[in-house]
């Protein structure tokens, strides 16, 4: 008994050492399933409102850049839309404003507008805290955008805040397509450079070169159809020589995001339950 | 006693900040990020208890990890750098120096504290490269990374001895 004891007491943190070690990858593999873990993430409270004060003394650091974005965007736009009321007024020559509004609704989307409050780019899985959480209405699997292009979709939510998975993490895929065709693949990311990812499994008799746009293809309805991810960088083929492989210059700029919206699509449950039960009844 | 322990708090939670807000995004040439949070673990009492050595240091890799998305990576390295210490600092310090003293440049002089601390981070260092790749396919980048962390580390260690002085 006494030899026990004095074992116990010269030896005992080997037992704390190892029991702490076994929590910590107790957290590293429920992670990646576990949707209460949202409380370890920087979704949680405290990180979260840290991060908010963070980002917003860095948000005014950036207002210089994005003001130049917002101008050159703006002057598109106007460009854009002098072009297409033009068009509108020689097609279509009375009230036809009020449907076109109410084509838009139709589709399904409502956007939550919300602030990137952390970011990461250089890890081998990135996730992005976004200021709004499920108290705004936003759950998990919404698609996240920005001005320029596709960010990613929401992984976990907490009452304000919400984690979501960033392009830039080798768990995200996302099916896109050609803005001139509908060819389509799977949009991954394979670490190091945040301004590149791939497009996977591409036919071969794909018709497409480079340069060419690529955008969201609708079929995972997170985003709706034809938002922009980027453009054709360079070509190859895939390790199996069935499918191309391309490599994509992403439009977004992940090393300066800040306004973001969040997507939701109010049929994407029908979307989901039909596709399931028609994979249950094969 | 009761203001040790705030001194620690203290430490603690600007560490933790200073991580969290500035060094996490920091990526030099795209491998090399300070972990300077390492500091605290590293520059305990000597003669402090292996309990709250561990304890300390399983609370301050979770903190860091709560703030940067990877639960449990920083957590391991720092409980196993904790777990370390003792047996690192016994190795790299003079002999006739006093029971009690606090890991640092002036206690312990400029070499052997260098390489004290080398050794310790290139543990944790390892430790949190091979967590966060979590596979051996790419030995080389995993290498460089270990060797990147833990010369800039190193520095910013140095650098926060010498303001300290």
């Amino acid at each position: 008994m006494r030899n026990l004891l004095n074992f116990l007491f010269n030896y005992g943190y080997w037992i704390l050492f190892l029991l702490l070690e076994i929590i910590s990858f107790m957290l590293l593999f429920r992670f990646n399933s576990y949707q209460g873990s949202v409380g370890f993430t920087s979704a949680n409270w405290v990180a979260g409102h840290i991060y908010t004060a963070s980002a917003n003394v860095s948000s005014f650091f950036k207002l210089h850049t994005i003001n130049t974005q917002l101008t050159q965007r703006n002057i598109e736009l106007q460009a854009e839309n002098k072009a297409l009321r033009e068009t509108l007024q020689t097609l279509m020559p009375d009230s036809t404003l009020d449907a076109l509004s109410h084509s838009l609704d139709k589709l399904g989307y409502t956007a939550y507008p919300c602030q990137v409050i952390n970011n990461s780019l250089n890890r081998p899985d990135n996730y992005i805290t976004l200021n709004k959480g499920a108290a705004d209405g936003v759950k998990p699997e919404m698609g996240v955008v920005d001005g320029n292009g596709i960010i990613g979709i929401i992984y976990l939510t907490s009452e304000h805040y919400s984690l979501a998975i960033s392009l830039l993490n080798s768990k995200s895929s996302i099916s896109c397509k050609f803005k001139q065709n509908d060819y389509f693949g799977y949009l991954k990311w394979k670490g190091r450079d945040s301004q590149y990812a791939y497009l996977e499994d591409l036919p071969r008799h794909a018709l497409f070169q480079k340069g060419d746009t690529i955008v969201t293809s609708g079929h995972s309805a997170v985003f709706p159809k034809d938002l922009m991810v980027g453009t054709v960088d360079s070509i190859s083929d895939s390790r199996d020589g069935l499918s191309y492989l391309l490599r994509i210059r992403l439009s977004t700029d992940f090393a300066n995001l800040n306004d973001a919206v969040i997507i939701s699509n109010k049929h994407q449950k029908e979307q989901h339950t039909l596709e399931e039960k028609a994979i249950q009844e094969q | 006693m009761i203001i040790t322990f705030i001194r620690r708090f203290g430490w603690f939670w600007l560490l933790v900040f200073v991580q969290a807000l500035i060094l996490n995004n920091i990526h030099l040439f795209g491998y090399a990020t300070p972990f300077l949070y390492a500091y605290l673990i590293l520059t305990f009492d000597a003669n402090m208890s292996r309990y709250s050595l561990l304890l300390w240091g399983f609370a301050l890799g979770l903190a860091v990890d709560i703030f940067s998305n990877t639960p449990g990576v920083n957590a391991a390295a720092t409980t196993l750098l904790a777990f370390t210490r003792p047996s690192l600092l016994r190795l790299f310090t003079p002999r006739d120096s006093a029971e009690d003293f606090s890991p640092g440049i002036r206690t312990m002089g400029i070499s052997p504290f260098i390489r004290y601390i080398t050794f310790a981070l290139i543990i944790h260092q390892t430790a949190l490269v091979m967590l966060v790749t979590f596979s051996f396919a790419d030995p080389l980048t995993m290498l460089l990374k270990v060797v990147a962390g833990v010369f800039i580390t190193g520095l910013c260690i140095l650098g926060l001895e010498w303001g300290r002085k």
